[in-house]
């Protein structure tokens, strides 16, 4: 066998292996598609079937009796407007915060800081707020409760990506006669529209997975899709194949989202501190 | 540029940033003003008027010599510390084998992605499945290795499978973050080090690891705070129980807020959460802050 053969027959190896440790980590993600696509006795036989005649009644079930389809509206218009929000108030605070000279320490220090507060330590008082602005179980609570906890974050990644733009053409465009707000609109978003976008996806993965807000401030008329999964665990038994139709179209669209923007994701998640 | 001009450019910048500052204003410092009034307070939802019946430090003394809250505090920082040291060593490897060449390199980078961004809460609903006694394939597995089967929900083992649950979610993120931090390393050194002589395990040592190292804390530094707040897979799988095994400082805030409706006690158990936080994320804020000086 020569050497380039060698090396080709260990890169082949070396993959199958790879994928085979890959394919294992994910056996709890694969059990829960399965299981969607499952009565919920061939998910509950064992030894596990891994083949068995595939079902849409768990997906029917959502889809018709519980009425899931609604559940997953308020879960896009909430997180949609929320996340719509959240770049227009985030990405002219971080265009100040690296063009317009302000000497902005304090803003700097509280957006980390609100970064790091616990969801759970703000949600009593803003329960009660909210009980007294009589703004219980609408969609206007949980879209400005998520706007503002998901803001710290955009400003921080939109600042970064606003540090990449050239300083140079901010300068040229001022002299050539334009409004800051020109230079913001015209120059600095058409340049990170990829960093915007990334952004944005990543602020609406956050709220289309929050649930503990969800709980607390909503029951029924606002009531999210993670909400509406907790009753799927019922007195009488857990509904796994509705569990796992629920988790099959819950999840898709965030892991599309996620994959496409994986060149963002640890950028994002570190607060730009590993590119 | 002349000082009037400075002053002029800051006072239009502060515009820009107004919206932004009246929303973090409005909806988390006022709230957060608000239970921190509340916390020297006996408010209760289910007394009227007793949120002007001030007690003073009342109810921080009372939580902080509660011996369940006490409890709740070792159970949050063991889960965070244990799941994080054991997501950094399982993550660096992961890294590693991710940074070798072989093909369709992309799909299972991408495939590592896909825990970390599924929903929390349908996780933690779902492993309830995978933990069951009879039904579950991780007791399968055990029985099938000849091992006995493992009853994990209960009071001795639930809250090792919080940990293990947090651990599958986790560990991609290490893994992420490790393979950014290897692929900024000089191959030249390496490269230089083999040629001088350096054994394999000293280049691993003093080339990889410390290389990494500026990694391994900023990933675990987040990682650890995060941990400490988790609250949606933690509750849809155990609620805290059995008993209070898996009761974090998240869920005991929230049970004591949502069942007992006592808001007084309930306000200075957040406040005391948020000074935990804010004191183990000290080190990393101050970095944080610094960096972004310098950048620019």
């Amino acid at each position: 066998m020569s050497s380039t053969q060698k090396a080709l027959l260990k890169k082949l190896v070396v993959t199958a292996a790879f994928f085979g440790i890959g394919v294992f980590y994910l056996i709890p993600y694969i059990w829960l598609v399965l299981t969607g696509f499952r009565m919920t006795v061939d998910t509950l036989a064992i030894p596990p079937r891994f083949i068995f005649a595939p079902t849409f009644s768990g997906f029917k079930y959502i889809f018709g009796p519980v009425r899931f389809q609604w559940y997953l509206l308020n879960s896009f218009v909430i997180a949609s407007i929320a996340t719509f929000v959240v770049i227009l108030v985030a990405a002219p605070a971080a265009y100040a915060l690296v063009n317009l000279g302000i000497r902005a320490k304090t803003f700097l220090y509280s957006i980390i800081v609100a970064r790091m507060i616990p969801a759970v330590s703000i949600v009593v008082p803003i329960y009660l707020m909210a009980i007294k602005l009589g703004l219980l179980d609408t969609y206007q609570i949980l879209i400005a409760i998520y706007a503002t906890v998901n803001l710290p974050f955009a400003i921080w990644m939109m600042r970064a990506f606003f540090r990449d733009v050239p300083p140079s053409l901010r300068e040229a465009a001022i002299i050539d006669g334009c409004s800051e707000f020109r230079v913001f609109r015209s120059v600095f978003m058409p340049i990170s529209a990829g960093g915007a976008l990334a952004t944005a996806v990543f602020v609406f993965i956050a709220c289309w997975n929050e649930l503990l807000f969800a709980l607390v401030l909503t029951n029924s008329k606002a009531a999210t899709a993670p909400l509406a999964m907790v009753n799927f665990r019922t007195d009488w038994g857990i509904q796994w194949n509705a569990i796992g139709a629920g988790a099959v179209v819950l999840s898709t669209p965030v892991i599309v989202f996620a994959v496409a923007m994986q060149r963002y994701l640890i950028r994002g998640m570190t607060m730009g501190s590993v590119k | 540029m002349s000082r009037e001009h400075i002053s002029a450019s800051s006072l239009r910048g502060y515009l820009w940033i107004s919206p932004a500052a009246a929303m973090l204003i409005l909806v988390l410092a006022l709230p957060m003003i608000y239970s921190l009034k509340a916390s020297f307070t006996a408010s209760s939802l289910l007394s009227p008027g007793s949120e002007q019946d001030f007690v003073g430090w009342s109810n921080y003394w009372q939580t902080l010599t509660d011996p369940e809250y006490r409890m709740a505090v070792v159970t949050t920082v063991a889960y965070a510390i244990l799941a994080v040291s054991i997501e950094l060593v399982l993550g660096t490897f992961v890294a590693l084998m991710l940074n070798e060449t072989f093909f369709l390199t992309p799909v299972l980078r991408s495939a590592w992605i896909v825990p970390m961004v599924v929903t929390p809460a349908i996780v933690g609903l779902f492993w309830i499945l995978l933990y069951d006694e009879t039904h579950g394939i991780f007791n399968y597995a055990l029985v099938k290795l000849g091992f006995s089967p493992v009853p994990w929900l209960d009071v001795n083992h639930a809250f090792t499978s919080i940990v293990i649950m947090d651990v599958w979610q986790s560990t991609p993120f290490f893994a992420l973050v490790m393979l950014a931090g290897l692929q900024s390393r000089n191959e030249e050194i390496l490269e230089a080090a083999r040629v001088d002589g350096a054994s394999p395990l000293q280049c691993f040592y003093y080339l990889t690891i410390s290389h990494l190292m500026p990694y391994m804390l900023i990933a675990s530094s987040f990682r650890i705070i995060a941990a400490m707040g988790d609250f949606d897979k933690i509750y849809m799988l155990t609620a805290g129980g059995p008993g209070l095994v898996t009761t974090t400082l998240s869920i005991q805030t929230y049970k004591v807020g949502f069942n007992t409706f006592d808001i007084g006690r309930t306000a200075a158990m957040a406040w005391l959460f948020l000074l935990i936080v804010l004191i183990i994320s000290g080190p990393l804020i101050c970095y944080l802050g610094k960096t972004s000086d310098a950048e620019r």
